[in-house]
This record gives structure tokens, C-alpha cells and sequence, in this order.
């Protein structure tokens, strides 16, 4: 545990003193006040456009960042020659790999904290968001950027190819919010190759398609058990992810 | 972690997130199928928003573009007699965010009630969708018995009806200054003269004030006309 808690306060500090974090959380605001003028337009809508740019706005750039940020983490070590120093000291490549993750997410997870904030301090000068739905709905977007890491970080550990890796990210995302399309296919399909081809990608691609609070809010029909099913959903890919991600850094010669 | 150990971490993380996935599927909200959006020159526009996961938002956009259409038009209908396209301009928002209840409401007011443009069977089309789409809002079966009303010619109790939902907050700025039109036309300035004051009270109506603004003094000048005849 201290080994992670090391790795993940160098992290943690790496990132927040980057240039790029700045710029990102500071984009987020712009992109958040220029929603406030554009929401005008929604006329008696105004509200929930405020509501929902904002909130695609902190989820993008949250994926953006941890894309970008994950799968340059241990590939720039390795080409800087950084991660042998690190690794003679008694250090488990598993424990720098998760102190590595986890103060990435940790630094994504502040901005988009910070970007909530504001988000929602706006929202409620307009009168919305007085119900718990808004931080369910920031904790889903988190949840996703949180998927998107732990797969990026795999992508890049595997492919070693830092625009490769984003890349395929990129696609993984898009695909997993058609994963309710590929079962309806799948469902409809005569072919059983094909259906078992289909059910099996719809499984292994993130499942973002139901996993966005975000969409699904103004119908306002989300049950705490679709959030506890969700909250495990998150827990588990992650940690396969990661766990695979181990399994490849293990075995990769420095 | 040794390497079998990691594989093995990962096959049970695996089966922890398949297993979860099962009841998240089961109970998340189900949304359209990108092949029942409208096929409308926009349609690029909605596809993005949908595979980017932002419905929601797409759906926002949507209804700001039906908005300038009902305004002033769209550069992608070059030609328009007015409202031609408020059918499909609406389902393209109702289709990417089934649960946008106004939508409905507000293109389904125009074209079966707005003047000059009478067409209640698409207005019917559009409330038949809602219900089926988003179920619950009590709105959606009035304005059906509203239609039905006007379809029989029986004004009276379609204006009882429109009138019993002028204060829900799902009525939109413009079925209210139809209401107004509905019951000048029918002669009943006090009440359309009524309704035009409530609208430059509110808040919620600001983008009709300016119309309200031109019609009361109409309308006052219209009840002290009848007024004098009287006398």
C-alpha cells in the first residue's frame, strides 16, 4: 500500500502541474459559460440544455484527458528511460501500474470535479438540479472516463503504440454505445456464428449504451439497483482491465 | 502479481462486470434505434450525437433548430410553405431523447392548432408516438381528446379542455397564445384579453411578450368597440 500511495502522490502531482491539465479544466469553463449563452436559445428549455451541454461538455473533456494522459503514462517512462530508475527501487510493477492509474484518474476526476461544480452552480441559478440526479449523473460520466483509462492503459501496454492506442480507444468508445444496436442484431440474426460473434463483442466492448445517467435523466426512471448493477459494472472492468494491463507489464523485458 | 495470478484477478473482474451488465441492461432506459431517425438533411448531425453518447444533448440542439425553423426556417428546406417539415423537425428531437416532453407538445400545438395551418392527423401521428415513446405525461391524452374535439367541430369542449391545461407547466409559450387566437376568434376578447396579460406577467413566457405587447392594446380597443355598439 505505501509503494501505491508513493506512486500515486508523484502521479497525482505530475499531472496537476502539467500545462495540459490547466488548459483542459480551463477550456471546460469556457465551453460551460459559452453554454450558459447558448442555452438561451432553448427559449423555455433553457435549463435542461444547460444541464445537458454541460455535462457532455465534462464528460468529453474528462475522456479526452484520460485518453490522452493514460496512454502516454507508461509508454513516455519507458521511452524516457524513467521507468528503470523507478523499478530498482523494491517496487512491484503491479503497485506502479495501479499508484500509476489511479493518480491519473484521480487528477481527470478533479477537474471534472471542478468543472461540476461550476456546472452545477449555474444549473441551480436557473432553479434545476435541486435532486440527487445531478451527482448520479457526474458519477456516470466519471464511471466512463474511469472505463476509458483502465481500457486506454491496456491499449497502450499492448498495441505500444501511443496514436494506435488512442486510436482504437477512440472506436471502443463509439462502439460501446451502439452495444444495445449489436444485441438486437444478435436477437434478430439467423445466423448463429453471427449471433454468438455479436453477443460476445456487445460483452467484451465497454457497455456504455446503458450506462449513461446523463441521457436517460430527464426521464428520470434510473433505480438504485440499475446504480449499485452499475457501480459493480465499473469496479469489474476496471479491474480486468488492469489486471490484463499487470499481466502484460509483466512480461515485457526493460 | 505474477502473471498467472493477474490472469486469473482478470478472468474473475471479467465475470464480476458480466454479471453486473445483466440487471444494468435489464433495468437502463431503452432508446430508439438510430434507423427510426428521421431521414432529414440534418441526419449526420444526429447520427454523431447519438454514437458519441450524447442523445441528450443532440436532442437539445434538435429542438433549437425546430424553434428557428418555426421562426424564420432552415437554410436545408429551401422552399417552404411553412411548418412543412415541424413533423419530422419534431421527431428527430423525440427520437433521440424519447422523454423531451415539450417537443411533442409544442409541434403537435402547431400544426393541429396553430392559424393557418391545419393539419390535426399529423398532430394526432406525433401524440400517438408520445404515448407510446414516453408514457405518463397526462398532457399527451388531452390534446388527443382536444384534436378529436376539433375534428368534430365540437369547439366548445375542445377549448374546455385546452383551457383545464393552460397553467401545466408542459404547456408551452406558444399553445398559450393559441389559446388567446382560439378564443379571439371566437369572439371571447376578455378571455383572449386575459390570457395576454397572464403571458406578460410571466417569466416563462418572455419570448411571446413581445406579441403580447401588440395584442392587448388590439384587444382593449376591440372590447371598448363592442362596448360602444352595445350602448
Amino acid at each position: 500500500m505505501e509503494t501505491i500511495k508513493a506512486v500515486f502522490d508523484y502521479t497525482l502531482r505530475e499531472h496537476i502541474r502539467h500545462k495540459v491539465w490547466l488548459s483542459g479544466a480551463l477550456f471546460g469553463l469556457v465551453l460551460l459559460t459559452g453554454g450558459l449563452v447558448a442555452s438561451a436559445l432553448a427559449q423555455e428549455e433553457r435549463v435542461r440544455m444547460l444541464l445537458d451541454l454541460g455535462l457532455a461538455a465534462i464528460e468529453t473533456i474528462g475522456l479526452v484527458s484520460v485518453v490522452f494522459l493514460t496512454v502516454h503514462l507508461i509508454l513516455q517512462e519507458i521511452e524516457s528511460r524513467a521507468v528503470f530508475l523507478i523499478l530498482t527501487h523494491p517496487i512491484r510493477r503491479s503497485h506502479y501500474l495501479l499508484g500509476r492509474f489511479l493518480g491519473t484518474l484521480a487528477a481527470v476526476g478533479a477537474g471534472m470535479a471542478a468543472m461540476g461544480l461550476v456546472h452545477w452552480a449555474l444549473v441551480r441559478l436557473l432553479g434545476g438540479a435541486g435532486d440527487g440526479s445531478y451527482l448520479l449523473a457526474w458519477s456516470c460520466s466519471f464511471g466512463k472516463v474511469a472505463v476509458m483509462g483502465a481500457l486506454s492503459l491496456l491499449l497502450s501496454l499492448t498495441l505500444t503504440s501511443e496514436a494506435a492506442a488512442m486510436a482504437f480507444a477512440v472506436f471502443l468508445w463509439v462502439l460501446g454505445h451502439f452495444t444495445a444496436e449489436m444485441r438486437f442484431l444478435a436477437e434478430r440474426s439467423g445466423n448463429p456464428l453471427t449471433r454468438a460473434a455479436l453477443t460476445a463483442i456487445s460483452h467484451a466492448v465497454p457497455d456504455f449504451a446503458h450506462f449513461n445517467a446523463r441521457d436517460a435523466w430527464h426521464a428520470g426512471d434510473l433505480s438504485v439497483g440499475w446504480a449499485a448493477a452499475a457501480a459493480l459494472y465499473v469496479l469489474g472492468y476496471c479491474a480486468a482491465c488492469l489486471a490484463l494491463s499487470v499481466q502484460v507489464f509483466e512480461q515485457k523485458e526493460f | 502479481m505474477r502473471p498467472t495470478r493477474a490472469l486469473a484477478a482478470a478472468a474473475c473482474a471479467a465475470a464480476l462486470a458480466l454479471a453486473a451488465d445483466v440487471p444494468m441492461s435489464a433495468l437502463a432506459r431503452s432508446f430508439p434505434p438510430l434507423s427510426e431517425l428521421p431521414r432529414t438533411p440534418l441526419i449526420f448531425q444526429d447520427v454523431a450525437f447519438a454514437s458519441a453518447g450524447l442523445r441528450a444533448a443532440g436532442a437539445d440542439l434538435a429542438w433549437v433548430q425546430m424553434l428557428q425553423y418555426a421562426a424564420d426556417g432552415l437554410d436545408v428546406f429551401p422552399g417552404d410553405s411553412g411548418y412543412d417539415h415541424i413533423k419530422e423537425l419534431s421527431q428527430r428531437v423525440t427520437r433521440l431523447d424519447p422523454s423531451f416532453h415539450r417537443a411533442y407538445l409544442y409541434a403537435a400545438g402547431i400544426l393541429g392548432w396553430f392559424h393557418g395551418v391545419d393539419r390535426p392527423n399529423e398532430a394526432l401521428d406525433i401524440l400517438l408516438e408520445a404515448r407510446r415513446l414516453d408514457p405518463g405525461q397526462k398532457l399527451y391524452g388531452l390534446y388527443i381528446a382536444g384534436l378529436a374535439y376539433k375534428k368534430k367541430g365540437d369547439s366548445e369542449r375542445m377549448v374546455a379542455l385546452l383551457d383545464s391545461a393552460y397553467d401545466d407547466p408542459q404547456t408551452s409559450s406558444i399553445m398559450r397564445t393559441i389559446l388567446a387566437n382560439i378564443h379571439q376568434e371566437r369572439g371571447e376578447y376578455d378571455k383572449a384579453l386575459a390570457i395576454w396579460e397572464d403571458i406578460l406577467e410571466h417569466d416563462r413566457d418572455k419570448t411571446e411578450h413581445g406579441r403580447a405587447r401588440v395584442q392587448i392594446p388590439k384587444l382593449e380597443k376591440l372590447i371598448r368597440e363592442r362596448a360602444s355598439k352595445r350602448q
